[in-house]
């Protein structure tokens, strides 16, 4: 489903945050990108999802390149930022509505999974209020509604569970979950390892750009916890 | 002391970074955008100083030259005052670093009087670029004492004290209302465009036009003088040396900011807290919902986002009314003895396209259209629409912010008796005016993006983009002035004007959908 080779991107000043790295998300899959703060995970997120241009190296979403057909690859994607500032002039379900018109979702798939998912956020009150009125949750669990509503087969998620109180970030767990079993890939990136040694069929972690491991959880982390493995590898040079 | 330094040190470097964008490329713009801002400080001192000797020797002619500091501290002060209404949100009351500046261990007077030092020096500084000219002109033609020079300087620290606290006042009830209402942004926009159409209706009613300029101008003061008292005392002080006037003029100027402040520092928590707190009704029941299409979507979500601003909407929107109410006038006053001559209606006619234009090009919501995504940029970024579509929202809500000068243009020309021909002329100029100020705004903005903005009044009113789009858009309504000087014909010149206008679209279209769509990436 997503496929990234030899993705490098410089900063202004000469700075790689992210070096030839390369990598695979598979469909069914839910893909944990851990990294110390500054270690390039925000960019390759940024990337995929099309957001920031990059250099070098390619993106393919479902086999079609970001760089040659970003709106396609768009299509079938959705992005969460780890501080989604949503558009404040307007409601929550104006917000919702407007995405659903971006993807062309049909009026019945739309009243159905706003519902589905607004209700299990415990949003559906506060969605006719205006955006600049929501605490920072309310945008994180709104910015998780609209990237269900459309049904992504690619969600890509940054850091989804800061600001998250524990009902809600235990339901966007068992969302991510019943996304991957109906054949979405999920890649996220968390700080949370207990969260990522739990929840992903696999596992990769970057450093200063460079991927460093990478692979199914259970050979990432073998017989250590995956704090270990982190710490380890963050400490080598 | 050295608190609410520090605090206004900060706050002034914020709004510095602001405007040069540094935040967004911190090594080539500052220099080049620097430049500007002295060339800017330049061209708005000379029309200070050429606007003041035009009238200086007008005046001159009619041995009523004292009149002039009395006028230009009058026009000074209603800028002060409407700049400042729309500044109040944003700078003493809501500003995005509140709850940061807060809970400093700092005395909430501190804080009081470092935002109201911060407004004070932003005003200071228009007021000395366009005071010390106009001063320098009186110099030159009224030749005054030594006097002058002492008193001179001293009232001009003391010169927006009083509109700052009379916007102020406004700025606050308009900021209140706009958080207890539901339609609060279309109060907010009624009221603040009610309350500029008066203060200019008032400067139009002033008699007749065909009076000669010393009458008017002594009408004016006069009536400045009745509204505005400290204007009288302004004037008595710097043309006779009254030191009563003098001291008067200051000691009322202080006192009232001294009390504004005072108030301020009483109801600052409350009001910061009314203001941002938003309104929640936690009641909504999910019902029907309707469907558009992409290029729909974007276009409302750009309209509503265009509302949800009576900065952007005053600023932006203000020539269009003030056209809309002109071609409304007209319909009702006797053009001839408007003129005051025999052959006003046929230089009215000759006018119109002219003024057209010129209200035209202040309409340039695209100028600050990218900027105000902000830090929600990523999600246009993010959705599968290209850049074209996304442009063509953005300069759809400035061509819809302009559509009501095609109707304007129409009951002109049937009002003026244009004529067909030279109504379909001025519809031409209308229509490709107002595709050039949104292309042009459009790709402006993408080449002098901001993203950092704590306020929207930076991006909106002193931005690269808005300054440069502003000022093109002038020199674009000056060269069909000028085309009518150097053709014979009028006529003649509305067409070279219109062929020019028609190229110069094609290519910032042509720029716009290559060069805009790759840098609209590259953000």
């Amino acid at each position: 489903m997503l496929k990234i080779s030899n993705l490098s991107k410089s900063y202004k000043g000469g700075k790689k945050a992210v070096d030839n790295l390369s990598l695979e998300v598979n469909s069914g899959e839910i893909f944990g990108f851990i990294g110390h703060n500054g270690a390039g995970k925000t960019t390759t997120i940024r990337s995929i999802a099309g957001v920031l241009d990059f250099d070098e190296g390619d993106i393919t979403i479902d086999g079609i390149s970001i760089k040659k057909d970003p709106v396609s690859c768009k299509k079938i994607t959705a992005y969460i930022p780890d501080n989604p500032d949503l558009y404040e002039h307007l409601s929550g379900i104006g917000y919702l509505n407007f995405i659903g018109d971006i993807y062309e979702v049909n009026k019945f798939d739309r009243e159905t999974l706003i519902e589905k998912y607004a209700d299990a956020f415990e949003l559906t009150s506060n969605l006719g209020d205006s955006i600049s009125s929501y605490s920072h949750g309310m945008k994180q669990k709104l910015a998780v509604i609209a990237a269900l509503i459309h049904r992504p087969k690619l969600l890509i998620l940054d850091e989804p569970f800061v600001g998250l109180d524990p009902k809600a970030a235990h339901i966007l767990k068992a969302t991510m979950a019943e996304l991957c079993k109906g054949g979405s890939a999920i890649f996220f990136s968390t700080h949370v390892l207990e969260v990522a040694e739990k929840l992903c069929n696999k596992i990769a972690i970057i450093k200063n750009g460079k991927l460093v491991a990478c692979g199914p959880t259970h050979e990432v982390k073998g017989n250590n916890s995956l704090e270990d493995v982190f710490m380890e590898l963050l400490n080598e040079q | 002391m050295k608190k609410i330094l520090s605090l206004v040190k900060v706050q002034i470097g914020t709004q510095l970074v602001e405007i040069l964008s540094i935040g967004n490329n911190r090594k080539r713009k500052p220099k080049a955008l620097l430049g500007g801002l002295v060339f800017f400080v330049l061209v708005l001192g000379g029309v200070s100083f050429f606007y003041s000797y035009m009238v200086g020797k007008g005046l001159m002619m009619f041995n009523s030259i004292d009149v002039l500091p009395a006028l230009l501290m009058a026009v000074t002060s209603i800028i002060v005052l409407f700049t400042t209404t729309f500044k109040i949100k944003g700078t003493v009351f809501g500003f995005k670093d509140y709850d940061l500046v807060m809970s400093l261990p700092v005395r909430t007077m501190s804080v009081v009087a470092s935002r109201l030092l911060l407004l004070y020096l932003l005003n200071m500084i228009f007021v000395c670029i366009v005071m010390i000219p106009a001063m320098g002109v009186y110099a030159i033609l009224a030749k005054p004492e030594a006097s002058f020079y002492i008193i001179g300087i001293f009232t001009l620290l003391f010169l927006p004290l009083i509109p700052i606290v009379v916007a102020s006042v406004l700025g606050t009830i308009i900021a209140y209302a706009a958080s207890r209402f539901r339609y609060s942004n279309l109060i907010s926009i009624v009221f603040s465009l009610g309350l500029m159409v008066a203060i200019m209706g008032m400067s139009f009613t002033m008699g007749d036009t065909g009076q000669e300029l010393v009458d008017i101008s002594k009408a004016l003061t006069d009536r400045v003088n009745n509204i505005y008292p400290p204007a009288e005392m302004y004037s008595r002080a710097i043309t006779e040396y009254d030191i009563t006037a003098f001291a008067s003029f200051i000691g009322i100027s202080a006192l009232c900011f001294i009390l504004y402040s005072l108030l301020v520092a009483k109801i600052f928590k409350k009001m910061n807290t009314i203001i941002m707190t938003g309104k929640s009704r936690s009641k909504y029941k999910l019902g029907e919902l309707r469907q558009s299409s992409p290029l729909k979507a974007l276009y409302f979500k750009e309209i509503k986002r265009y509302f949800s601003s009576p900065l952007y909407v005053l600023n932006t929107g203000f020539g269009i009314v003030m056209l809309t109410i002109g071609a409304i006038v007209l319909c009702f006053v006797d053009i001839e003895k408007l003129m005051g001559q025999v052959d006003g209606a046929g230089l009215l006619k000759m006018g119109v396209p002219v003024f057209i234009t010129f209200c035209l090009v202040t309409c340039y919501t695209t100028a600050a259209s990218i900027s105000l995504e902000g830090k929600s940029l990523w999600i246009i970024k993010s959705l599968p629409v290209t850049a074209k579509s996304i442009f063509f929202a953005k300069i759809a809500v400035n061509l819809t912010v302009t559509a009501p000068a095609l109707a304007d243009v129409i009951l002109m020309g049937f009002v003026l008796e244009l004529g067909v021909f030279l109504t379909l002329l001025t519809v031409l100029i209308t229509i490709l005016v107002s595709i050039f100020i949104s292309l042009f705004g459009l790709v402006i903005n993408l080449k002098f993006p901001n993203f950092t903005w704590m306020t929207e009044t930076v991006v909106i009113k002193q931005s690269a983009a808005a300054m440069i789009a502003v000022f093109t858009g002038m020199g674009i309504s000056a060269l069909l002035i000028a085309l009518m000087v150097v053709v014979p014909s009028a006529n003649l010149a509305y067409l070279i004007y219109i062929g020019f206008m028609a190229a110069v679209n094609v290519v910032l279209y042509r720029i716009l959908i290559h060069w805009g769509a790759k840098q609209f990436h590259r953000l």
